[in-house]
């Protein structure tokens, strides 16, 4: 065990250093992404009353935590494979998913700060408050490593790095218009509605509203859902980064 | 250890390795091999003869279609795990050093791979100081020109050294100089109790690194052995070599001159230390007919052993495409 939490923390490392460049560029544009979310909030409706606001707001943290996960990942892991960067890293006496975890640490600390930035933003901009629960860190996680591991196996399961750029593109497209994050699953078509009964993406906004206002939402079965395809996530993962040619 | 001795023990069993990506295409094709303990072994071969597909197999990235690889005893493709710690590995590819520092890169691996932290600080800075490496320690490798990023790589294999160190082209883009160096390098972490298994396909270095080779094409092993007995080719170890006059055509070589390769107007073939007089005579004959500008004989090289079995010539060490005399003839 110790062993493995020193190779963690050697990975880490060098996972932080090769990431110091684009590092602090990938945090300054989750941040304004996040700030320009809750301004752009008040463009779209420019008499938006503090429950709306409240609503729209919490969903963000989901949104921006997704597009970590199902964009942001499997784009730098399919960069990676072209570089040949794990087929070295594969060779290092390293256990594959302890490299995993190290590179889901990187991300995760790219994704929180937005984060939090938008909800204290959000807060303070349109004057509502908020109702923090201390489930909102496992809650948090959990969608970020949801998101993380699904990028992950997504990127490692596709060979051709230009159709993984693709799928990314549509991913955000389905993510901002298609998904119940900042309306609630009824406006959407019925047989729609339905397809995201069966996905993490409207329990992920629920674990957000959950944890963060006192919106009444049914945590036992969002946490449920969203850590099965964490847990679907992180097996792919596994089989797919233990794969070999 | 010294080039011809028998190899006591292996560390590293091939045993029929078959590879293919495709169905039916082979590119590993019933391959064997045995690395003895302190060798340095080359493994030869044109570009796409299976190289680099063998030694994916070797450090488990990738997984074979049958036969055999075992490290100590230890069967690899069972154990993957096994292999990368016995293995230290310098990828044909770019390793991923971008935003570390030569010294960060070569210790972290150093670490990984399970040393400790003083000693693999003075490993590190004795390796940056032997390949006189030292303006480089602290810089960004964003910075570093391709060759500097490889004999980065290189220091990341060699700074605490598997029982086998792999090395996939070390030398490529490398100056002349610090490619002595890094030769001596290689000579160290045999005395360091390592094997090294080294993939390339510049044969001259090869003939003065090896200490055995195999020369591999189209996915098969077609020559082993030390450079000298492959050079030796059943007593034709001298070489000889032709220069045609413009325009003149091949001539009937005579029976004493063999595997013959012709390449634009040299013609190049092996022969026996008792016929070199006769085979000086028949070309200076040549030269007195106007159909000879120049003829030359000496100790054959691995570069002719490596032609010979490759035949149709891939190798960057050799820029004119290489025609079989047999078939100009016919």
């Amino acid at each position: 065990m110790t062993g493995l939490l020193r190779k963690y923390g050697l990975m880490l490392k060098w996972q932080a250093l090769s990431s110091k460049t684009i590092l602090p560029i990938s945090l300054v544009v989750e941040l304004v992404v996040a700030f320009g979310f809750v301004i752009g909030l008040g463009f779209l409706y420019p008499s938006i009353s503090p429950n709306i606001a409240k609503f729209l707001t919490t969903g963000a943290p989901t949104i921006s935590l997704l597009m970590v996960g199902l964009v942001l990942v499997p784009q730098m892991v399919a960069d990676a494979k072209t570089e040949g960067t794990f087929d070295y890293i594969w060779s290092l006496p390293v256990p594959r998913m302890v490299y995993v975890a190290a590179d889901a640490t990187i991300y995760t600390l790219i994704a929180i700060p937005g984060v939090i930035l938008s909800l204290i933003l959000g807060a303070a901009y349109y004057h509502f408050g908020l109702h923090v629960s201390l489930l909102v860190i496992p809650a948090m996680l959990l969608i970020v490593l949801a998101g993380i591991f699904l990028g992950y196996s997504l990127a490692h399961s596709i060979a051709k790095a230009q159709i993984t750029q693709l799928i990314t593109q549509v991913l955000v497209f389905f993510i901002m218009i298609f998904s119940p994050i900042m309306f609630p699953a009824a406006q959407l078509p019925h047989w729609l509605a339905d397809v995201h009964r069966f996905l993490p993406i409207e329990y992920m906004a629920d674990l957000s509203r959950g944890t963060l206002t006192d919106l009444k939402v049914n945590m036992g079965l969002a946490f449920a859902v969203v850590g099965g395809w964490c847990l679907i996530g992180l097996v792919a993962t596994c089989i797919l980064v233990h794969r070999r040619r | 250890m010294a080039a011809g001795l028998e190899i006591k023990g292996s560390v590293l069993k091939i045993d029929n390795l078959c590879k293919s990506y495709v169905k039916g295409k082979l590119v590993n094709d019933y391959i064997s091999l045995s690395l003895g303990y302190g060798e340095i072994f080359g493994l030869l071969g044109p570009n796409g003869a299976g190289k680099t597909t063998l030694v994916s197999q070797i450090i488990g990235l990738a997984k074979p279609d049958s036969g055999s690889i075992t490290i100590e005893g230890v069967d690899i493709i069972a154990k993957p795990g096994y292999t990368r710690q016995a293995c230290s590995f310098q990828a044909q590819t770019q390793v991923p050093i971008n935003g570390l520092t030569a010294m960060q890169a070569i210790e972290l691996v150093g670490r990984v791979r399970g040393g400790n932290t003083q000693k693999v600080r003075s490993r590190t800075l004795e390796l940056l100081h032997n390949l006189e490496m030292e303006e480089w320690t602290k810089k960004s490798a964003e910075t570093f020109s391709g060759g500097m990023r490889r004999l980065v790589a290189f220091c990341m294999a060699s700074v605490v050294p598997g029982r086998i160190v792999i090395l996939d082209e070390p030398t490529n883009d490398i100056d002349p100089l610090r490619r002595r160096l890094l030769w001596q390098e290689v000579r160290t972490l045999v005395a360091m109790g390592s094997t090294v298994l080294l993939i390339t396909h510049n044969v001259l270095e090869a003939e003065r690194a090896v200490d055995r080779l195999a020369i591999i094409d189209k996915g098969k092993v077609v020559s082993m052995g030390t450079p000298a007995s492959l050079k030796g080719n059943g007593g034709l170890n001298m070489r000889f070599e032709i220069t045609l006059e413009p325009r003149a055509d091949v001539p009937i070589m005579p029976e004493s001159i063999q595997n013959t390769t012709v390449t634009g107007r040299r013609v190049i073939g092996r022969l026996r230390e008792s016929d070199i007089a006769s085979a000086i005579q028949w070309a200076r004959s040549l030269k007195e007919k106007g159909l000879a500008e120049e003829y030359s004989v000496g100790p054959a090289s691995l570069e002719d052993v490596y032609l010979k079995v490759v035949g149709h010539g891939d190798s960057p060490e050799i820029p004119d495409k290489e025609v079989n005399h047999d078939r100009i003839a016919a």
